[in-house]
């Protein structure tokens, strides 16, 4: 008994057929030529205003990618991307730089009422948007209880809108988006962009660095504790456009932040790239949490079109005591390419990385997670649930590593498997590198179905079957589900809607 | 533009294309043992593997392999004390296969150099993947070694043991072992020697359905030796392999293990102990394919690692699409007694079938803390404490042999490591 029938089920109904996000929007858009060049890198510069140091940063970094060659140590097969054959800029015309949603096109809102994100923050404020009988507004229903969003929308190329900015202000949190803090805040993107992802870090990283066009700056104060969630949706609209965000987020001696970011894109037959880059800092005693709602376009049945996300997310524990914790769902994607990762260079700094990822059709997940002990104490958790289904390969990669001078660093790794079906794949490469005799390292990874035992004790108490594996399952999947902001645990609840009783034992 | 440089080829990739020109006119083989040894030449002139190629990527043979000495005619390597006393021994000694043994019963033995002569042995000189490194330097110098065929349904009293002696120079060494159906014997592998030698040495087994075998592998090379071992093997069906090495010496040292488990019912056990020490860098890559349904193995890897010592363990257990019902478990353990030691492990799983039970773990800590108090608190010194519990770490996984004489073998080398470095 591989999985049970429940589960099976659930996961078809997640099947990339039933997207229910492919929609297009139509928006008149303002469009950088295709094609990448030094010209298409001042395009987009001067799109955004960017002041010069900003622009020999990008060409630097793409007379560097020039050099560099596409990696193929992952376990992903796709055919050659032409990078030439992409729109670098794409942005809704009529907002040129909106301050209100006043000015934002009326379409652009309509998206994302339909994806279900609360950008009307006056209705938010009040609470009087009720959710209406739409599955997506039960998402929605839980924002408001919980408390509020501060939301960073980012459509195509441009951040439209920003929530919540001058509540934020009054505590100090700087919550905008990339382009305006370049204009905006100078000194602080100058003296931390790039510090934990160098322009040199990888192929996809240097092409983000030479044409990111927009992303969220956080920017948390020395002491303060943000008084809310922050949040960016991500979406491609544009036919033939890749995405290339660049987030960078700060928390100060003793902050607090929690992110939250989530991204959907229409169904394509064409693929379309998106090469994030995320850059954490965190100094002495501050927390970032980092929490991902994966649900990119995955392709179709027979694995035509999709997005291809490689992304390279990367948290800095600069400070002593401080502390960076990703929690991923990952659903969609055709391609995922992607590892989160914690530098430990302060003393006692932790580390901690969550993930579930799901794959199903022909999608192909290469992920997991780097936790490089420098600091003495440091600690680290990998938690990390692969589910694989249909034609997928899932692959969990990851690297824990301790350097001489890290004494006592201590890493707990477990990552779990479960097949359904004949046709897929799932795969465990660990690097575990000790270099340091007080560091402590244990990993497990499973491949297994539930335990024979746990099922018969809860079922002798008369739960059903179904049932007793769902219970035993929850207890599990918790571990990764809890460490979800709320509102973002129900939409990844809804999202996997699914078992991981294979998981378990 | 991406300008495709090759790189300049390194002293020792020099040493080996020169080594290959002056030796080839003295190595056996037919036509197409030699074709296959031009193949195998063309592979290394193309380079040593670096961290780059992923099978590689903790033991950069590119860079690691610094020199590579002559083939030394004058080199006199004695054969020695088999490990297990009543065994029959049959001695590689600096690369020629030494005079042919007594008859054993239901043992055919031939000196590979035979084989190769007439290129009976061509079609299994054969590497596995484009980063066999090792089986492309062992194809093209290998010179001699025995070919062992152990008849069907035999079961040998005594412990077989092939002695691979160098004593400087190069060697490079083959073992090919056939087991007929239903046969059981244990076969030990001492791979030894007195010199600063470039050694290699495949070991080919070839196991039918039903057979049983214990082979031991014990590597104590001196600590200028480099060593490049490789062992594959094909399992039959219902057959039973423990595979068991120590290694305890050399200065460069890369042993693969290359299992097969071809036939339904097949089990496979690997058991490994590896004493490392000085600046010595020490590499076991397994690749375990479970190929067909209903297949078992358990892994369990044992290390210690003292002084400047370097270490790693990769294993990747691959279950194919159809193996249904594998059930697959690998463990590696460190013991981690010096800051200036390092040790890598990727311990891999490739799954393909949903009906499995697989898992592994690996863990790298020092000696626990309490379990050393609870020993010091009892009178014991720490040093002899560490000791005690450094051995216990070990021994638990060659107890697990249980042959009686076999343990105490072992247990002997095991003592005389911590002697010289303990």
């Amino acid at each position: 008994m591989p999985a049970v029938q429940d589960t099976i089920d659930r996961v078809r109904k997640i099947d990339v057929d039933q997207y229910k996000y492919g929609f297009e929007t139509e928006i008149e858009m303002d469009k950088a030529p295709k094609g990448l060049s030094e010209d298409t890198i001042r395009f987009i510069s001067a799109k955004k205003n960017e002041p010069q140091w900003m622009l020999d940063w990008r060409l630097e970094a793409y007379r560097r990618w020039v050099t560099l060659q596409e990696p193929t140590w992952a376990r992903v097969n796709y055919p050659k991307i032409d990078f030439q054959d992409i729109h670098y800029y794409a942005a809704p015309k009529s907002t040129p730089g909106p301050t209100s949603l006043a000015e934002v096109d009326p379409e652009l809102l309509k998206v994302y009422e339909k994806l279900g994100i609360p950008l009307r923050e006056q209705e938010i404020l009040a609470g009087v948007q009720k959710p209406a009988d739409s599955e997506l507004d039960e998402a929605n229903d839980n924002v408001y209880k919980s408390g509020r969003v501060a939301v960073d929308a980012v459509f195509d190329s441009v951040s439209v809108v920003t929530t919540f900015k001058k509540e934020l202000a009054e505590a100090g949190v700087i919550f905008c988006s990339i382009s305006e803090a370049i204009r905006e805040h100078p000194d602080l993107v100058k003296k931390y962009l790039g510090s934990v992802v160098p322009t040199s870090d990888n192929y996809y990283a240097t092409l983000n660095s030479a044409v990111f066009t927009d992303g969220s700056f956080v920017f948390v104060p020395k002491g303060v504790r943000c008084p809310m969630e922050l949040s960016t949706y991500f979406r491609i609209n544009e036919k033939n456009t890749g995405q290339f965000e660049r987030t960078l987020i700060i928390a100060e001696e003793g902050a607090y932040v929690s992110y939250l970011e989530g991204c959907t894109a229409p169904q394509r037959d064409e693929n379309q790239l998106h090469a994030a880059v995320v850059e954490l800092i965190a100094l002495d005693d501050a927390e970032i949490k980092y929490s991902t709602v994966q649900n990119w376009y995955p392709g179709d049945a027979q694995g035509k079109g999709g997005i291809y996300n490689f992304v390279t997310k990367r948290g800095d524990c600069r400070g002593d005591r401080s502390k960076i914790s990703w929690t991923q769902v990952e659903t969609g994607s055709a391609i995922t390419w992607k590892y989160p990762s914690c530098i430990l260079r302060g003393d006692d700094s932790r580390g901690e990385f969550y993930s579930i990822a799901v794959s199903n059709g022909h999608q192909q997940v290469d992920s997991g997670t780097k936790m490089i002990h420098l600091g003495k104490n440091t600690s680290s958790r990998i938690i990390s649930k692969g589910i694989a289904a249909g034609f997928s390969q899932n692959t969990y990669r990851g690297q824990v590593s301790a350097h001489r001078k890290a004494s006592n660093a201590r890493n707990f790794t477990q990552c779990d498997s479960l097949l359904i079906g004949e046709d897929c794949g799932a795969h465990t490469v660990p690097y575990i590198e000790a270099k340091n005799s007080t560091a402590q390292f244990e990993h497990e990874a499973t491949t297994s179905k539930i335990s024979e035992d746990q099922l018969f004790y809860v079922m002798q108490r008369g739960i059903p079957e179904e049932e007793a594996i769902a219970l035993i399952v929850n207890g599990f999947v918790k571990e990764v589900i809890q460490e979800l902001p709320m509102e973002f645990a129900v939409e990844a609840q809804k999202l996997i809607g699914i078992s991981l009783e294979g998981s378990v034992g | 533009m991406n300008l495709q440089i090759t790189p300049q080829r390194t002293l020792a990739e020099t040493a080996i294309i020169d080594a290959f020109g002056e030796r080839l006119s003295a190595l056996p083989g037919d036509g197409a043992v030699m074709v296959k040894r031009d193949n195998a030449i063309e592979a290394v002139k193309a380079g040593l593997p670096t961290k780059r190629v992923e099978s590689w990527h903790y033991t950069d043979l590119r860079r690691l392999l610094t020199s590579v000495p002559p083939h030394d005619e004058t080199a006199n390597a004695k054969a020695v004390a088999p490990l297990i006393e009543g065994s029959t021994v049959l001695s590689v000694l600096n690369g020629v296969a030494s005079e042919k043994p007594a008859a054993i019963d239901g043992v055919t033995v031939q000196p590979l150099a035979e084989k190769l002569a007439d290129g009976s042995f061509a079609p299994a000189l054969e590497t596995y993947g484009s980063d066999d490194a090792i089986g492309a330097l062992n194809i093209a110098f290998v010179g001699d070694g025995f070919f062992v065929d152990i008849a069907e349904g035999s079961e040998l009293e005594a412990p077989l043991e092939l002695q691979n002696v160098q004593a400087g120079g190069q060697t490079h060494v083959r073992l090919p072992v056939r087991v007929g159906n239903g046969a059981k014997a244990t076969i030990v592998e001492r791979q030894t020697g007195s010199g600063a030698a470039l050694a290699s040495s495949v070991s080919q087994l070839l196991l039918g359905d039903d057979a049983e075998i214990l082979w031991i592998i014990v590597q104590d090379q001196p600590e200028t030796a480099t060593h490049f071992a490789q062992f594959k093997a094909e399992l039959g069906k219902n057959s039973k392999l423990t595979l068991f090495i120590m290694n305890a010496g050399g200065k460069l040292v890369r042993q693969e293990v290359v299992v097969d488990a071809k036939g339904e019912g097949a089990d496979f056990k690997l058991r490994g102990v590896n004493l490392l020490a000085g600046d010595s860098h020490t590499d076991v890559t397994m690749v375990l394919d479970h190929s067909v349904p209903h297949t078992t193995s358990t892994e369990v890897i044992r290390n210690v690692v003292t002084g400047r010592a370097k270490g790693v363990f990769q294993g990747r257990i691959n279950v194919a699409q159809y193996a249904q019902k594998t059930d697959a478990k690998m463990a590696c353990n460190t013991l981690l007694l010096s800051d200036d030691g390092e040790f890598s492990t990727k311990p891999e799983l490739e799954i393909f079938a949903d009906d499995v039970q697989c898992g592994h773990g690996a863990t790298v800590t020092e000696i626990d803390h309490n379990h050393l108090f609870y020993l010091m608190a009892r009178g014991i010194d720490e040093k002899t404490a560490r000791g005690l519990l450094v051995k216990a770490f070990l021994a638990e996984v060659i107890e697990e042999l249980e042959d009686e004489p076999t343990v105490e073998a072992l247990e002997a080398l095991l003592d005389g490591w911590f002697a010289t470095h303990g």
